[in-house]
């Protein structure tokens, strides 16, 4: 009896050492470190011993862009230097989210794409190293942080994106203005960001405020716009899918996402401008702070400024507009200068705007139903 | 007072005296408090401390929360009785009915748990939502689908295998002696089956009710896709931490979504422990009688092949929008989202996927199912905490799961005891493993329950030690609710979304996440796509599973339909 209690003994013992030992080799086939003499060995080999770049990798990339431009970038950069690059797609929110929970030990060193809200905010909490490329001299002033916090790399425009059919049936003009979004004849049939988990929605506040005067006037626009409103989406490009599927007749989206899915569905989509003034996000490129591989980082940033880095989204059906101003700009892209701009508005306060209490103001006064707060 | 405490010093003495006891303790404690309690513990600190509390009562002040602590428990409440009603009556008409097409009838119960539940949303919305096939192309409906009514719908659908594949076992667990004693004493069909087989399925029902309960409450997929306007407390904590990056507001909310959890469990678990279900005796067992009443007959085969209808065409569906440019709009052939998936991008998601869920599965399955084991035959102090901790994993929203691990494990722990685990494939699996285990032990736990422990306490008395009565006598008899629960965990792990949201990294690619970003991004078809592939990945390693798993003991047969 005692030899068969020692012999299940061991066979528990056996049982989680295997496990362990799985666990263990998958472990350390994730680890970076081991992973570094196989890149050298590679680069030893594939390149002239004199041009082994003083940089190499491996370099990790949080990406805020579309899945395959992010992609495609990652790739190009890579076959152009050599340097191993692997990415994560991750929305902004998720990425804050991220560096915030790996403050001490980030695992990504570079985020490239998505707004430059995104930066802005983590710079506020130490997750930003800044830092100014070189190559960003070729960059407008207006498209960059003066401190390097964030270099612009594209910059889109708000628009209003409508099914054509649809607004034939409810015998409707596409809206040429945010006054148009408020008549009766759409109710139920618009569609546009939460202010809490959307970017693009926080572009569309802060032009409301520059337009309206204030958060207090972009708020009440909101909640007489909420007659309207069928569905409040968690991503800003989501009400483009709805447009394209008939569900709603008019949304409020990036007007390169509206080509994007006009171009991808074939649906006959409108793409119109408040004539009062939009808003407009500026993608960016940054360096985490406490990045394991900032030299890297830095050759990614200063490459993702090129002109044919920023030439890569129109082949990946990304008709955001380059920030270089050498780089070509696709036929299907909007040009900045044939839309009208909310006078007062620039993409910091929309990083402000998403930093203070407006996102919840929202929640509770348009979407909660609670008054607005006293005081 | 004295006896009790004496009690206690007993049973604490017992455990160095049983070997079983022992190991298997210091094996789940150890797997508890690393996977469980520390991450749990890391939110909780930062949510439910003193500073926490003006900002949980400032929560619980406000309409917006009311109403979204309302909806979540609508929801969740309408989920727990139709998933539990519809899944007593797949399984009831897989024992007791006499009707073709039953096999396939099994196959359709288990195919939501297979796929990732948002498939289903997106089937959902295309289908029956405004510009959906049937609604608008067929009904000329513009029907809004989004909210409580799709949410509940999509839920049901998704968690319908948990109720039927819990329920089934038990319902083949039933002695048909009993039933067999009270038509010979005169009962009617209906008497017998009201006063033999729903009180003796008592259990089954709490723990499958249980299940869905908590399970719909912490899905973060669906009311992310389905809930349109409505706000769930997983959702909510999802916006708070994603949308207004607030980790302090999304601990404290995920503080109140394991309140009510944790009630309703709490009167399940004493209501369920009041009564006796033991069936299981060792005597021999007869053939299991099946429903001869045409009416009962016809009936319930009717709606148990109008549901079938109805998921192969959600599921038909979705291999449309697989195989079609643009998933309900533009239904022209193409494998372009295939090329995307396997050539492209996917492929690497696809192995690493399958890599790390193959290696959660027994893992999940052997710790819960020792669990289950110790919770039910074996007394010991804190055998009520390890049976709680244990559906922790499940009761916590997976968001907050992945965040725990994130705020645990970021860095080295316990003196370096534990290495940095983010951005390893370790960290995965951990998430995977803790949702996993709570199900298995649900099902073990369950099942148990049903079978008398005088079997067990005979094999003793003839001289067998612990380890070998476990092994010769409690694994086959639980034999079924361990491979479903094998089953379950694998698929849970392959479909689960929310837990690895913020755990993938470059090396480690997860599938659901993928599909989500598809999803949100708006390209159904290439989600569609995903998720074919997903689904024909589960099944095959089920078919596996079943290969390897099964053997020669008379319990197997209860598994194969």
């Amino acid at each position: 009896m005692i030899m068969r209690r020692k012999h299940f003994f061991i066979v528990v013992l056996l049982i989680a050492g295997l496990i362990l030992a799985a666990c263990g080799t998958s472990d350390t086939a994730s680890d970076q470190p081991a992973e570094v003499p196989e890149v050298e060995a590679e680069a030893a080999t594939e390149e002239e011993p004199a041009s082994i770049p003083e940089v190499s990798g491996p370099l990790t990339v949080m990406c805020g862009m579309q899945e395959d431009w992010c992609q495609a970038a990652v790739q190009a950069f890579e076959a152009e230097t050599g340097i191993e690059t692997s990415m994560v797609r991750l929305s902004s929110g998720e990425a804050l989210a991220r560096m915030q929970a790996e403050k001490d030990a980030p695992s990504f060193d570079v985020w490239y794409g998505g707004p430059s809200l995104g930066p802005s905010a983590a710079a506020e909490e130490g997750l930003i190293e800044s830092y100014v490329p070189e190559n960003s001299s070729f960059i407008p002033d207006a498209l960059k942080d003066p401190n390097g916090v964030w270099t612009g790399i594209y910059v889109g425009a708000l628009g209003f994106c409508s099914n054509k059919e649809l607004l034939d049936e409810l015998g409707a003009e596409a809206p040429n203005s945010w006054q148009d979004l408020l008549d009766p004849v759409f109710e139920g049939n618009i569609a546009i960001a939460d202010q809490r988990t959307s970017g693009t929605a926080v572009t569309a506040g802060g032009a409301l405020v520059a337009l309206e005067g204030g958060e207090d006037g972009a708020l009440g626009y909101l909640r007489k716009l909420d007659a309207n409103i069928f569905q409040y989406t968690k991503s800003g490009s989501a009400p483009g899918r709805m447009a394209a599927a008939g569900e709603v007749a008019v949304t409020v989206i990036f007007s390169h996402d509206c080509v994007k899915f006009q171009l991808e569905t074939g649906v006959d989509l409108a793409v119109t401008f408040p004539e009062e003034g939009t808003g407009y996000e500026i993608g960016q490129v940054s360096l985490i702070a406490g990045a394991n591989n900032p030299e890297a980082a830095k050759a990614f940033i200063e490459w993702s400024l090129t002109a044919a880095a920023q030439e890569i989204a129109a082949t990946v059906g990304s008709y955001q507009i380059p920030t270089n101003p050498d780089a070509e700009v696709p036929a299907e892209a909007v040009k900045l200068e044939e839309v009208v701009l909310a006078e007062g508005f620039n993409p910091g306060m929309v990083a402000e705007l998403r930093s203070g209490d407006f996102p919840e103001r929202f929640g509770a006064e348009v979407r909660g139903g609670e008054e607005a707060p006293e005081g | 007072m004295i006896n009790s405490i004496k009690q206690r010093l007993r049973e604490f003495k017992s455990i160095s005296q049983d070997g079983v006891l022992a190991v298997g303790l210091l094996v789940s404690s150890i797997f508890l408090l690393v996977f469980v309690v520390y991450p749990i513990f890391r939110i909780l600190a930062a949510g439910l401390n003193i500073d926490a509390l003006p900002l949980l009562w400032h929560l619980l002040s406000l309409g917006e929360t009311q109403r979204v602590i309302m909806n979540t428990l609508v929801v969740s409440l309408g989920v727990a009785s139709l998933g539990t009603a519809l899944g007593f009556l797949l399984a009831y008409v897989q024992v007791k009915l006499d009707v073709p097409f039953k096999r396939f009838f099994h196959l359709i119960a288990i195919i939501p748990i297979v796929s990732p539940p948002f498939a289903v949303a997106m089937s959902i919305i295309t289908l029956f939502g405004r510009s959906g096939l049937i609604t608008k192309r067929l009904l000329g409906l513009r029907y809004d689908i989004y909210g409580a009514d799709g949410l509940i719908f999509a839920l049901t659908i998704s968690f319908i295998p948990l109720a039927y594949l819990s329920l089934l076992g038990m319902i083949r667990g039933l002695d048909p002696a009993l039933d067999e004693a009270a038509t010979n004493l005169g009962a009617g069909g209906w008497h017998a089956f009201r006063t033999i087989m729903l009180p003796l399925l008592i259990p089954g029902f709490a723990s499958s009710f249980l299940l869905l309960f908590v399970a719909a409450m912490a899905d973060l997929g669906n009311s992310l896709l389905l809930g349109g306007n409505l706000t769930v407390l997983s959702s909510r904590i999802y916006l708070a931490i994603i949308g207004e990056y607030n980790l302090e507001s999304g601990a404290v909310l995920s503080v109140m979504l394991l309140i009510p959890s944790l009630i309703i469990f709490a009167i399940q678990h004493y209501w369920v422990s009041r009564r006796s279900y033991v069936t299981v005796t060792g005597k021999p067992t007869g053939q299991t009688r099946m429903i001869r009443n045409p009416w009962v007959k016809w009936i319930l085969f009717t709606v148990n092949f109008l549901f079938a209808a109805l998921i192969v065409l959600l599921y038909g569906y979705i291999l449309v929008g697989a195989f079609t440019k643009v998933w309900g709009i533009n239904f022209a052939f193409t494998l372009d989202h295939f090329r995307f998936v396997l050539f492209g991008y996917g492929s690497e998601a696809f192995s690493d996927t399958i890599l790390l869920a193959s290696l959660a599965t027994p893992i999940a399955g052997l710790i819960g199912i020792l669990i289950a084991f110790l919770v039910v035959r074996r007394k010991f102090i804190g055998r009520s905490l390890i049976d709680l901790i244990s559906i922790l994993g499940l009761a916590v929203p997976g968001t907050i799961v992945g965040i725990g691990l994130i705020m645990a494990y970021h860095q080295p722990t316990l003196g370096g005891l534990i290495p940095k685990l983010t951005g390893t494939a370790f960290i995965i699996i951990m998430a995977f493993t803790i949702r996993s285990v709570s199900a298995v032990v649900r099902g073990g736990v369950a099942s148990l329950q049903q079978i008398d422990s005088s079997i067990e306490e005979a094999s003793a008395s003839l001289g067998a030690s612990g380890a070998m009565t476990f092994r010769k006598i409690t694994i086959p008899l639980i034999r079924p609710a361990f491979l479903s629960g094998l089953i379950s965990s694998f698929a849970r792990s392959m479909t689960s979304l929310s837990p690895i949201i913020f755990l993938v990294t470059p090396h480690w690619r997860i599938m659901t996440a993928q599909i989500l970003n598809e999803a949100e991004t708006g390209r159904f078809g290439n989600a569609a796509a995903y998720s074919v592939v997903l689904i024909v990945i589960v099944l095959a390693a089920i078919g596996l599973l079943n290969i390897i798993v099964g053997s020669s003991t008379g319990a197997e047969r209860l598994v194969e339909s």
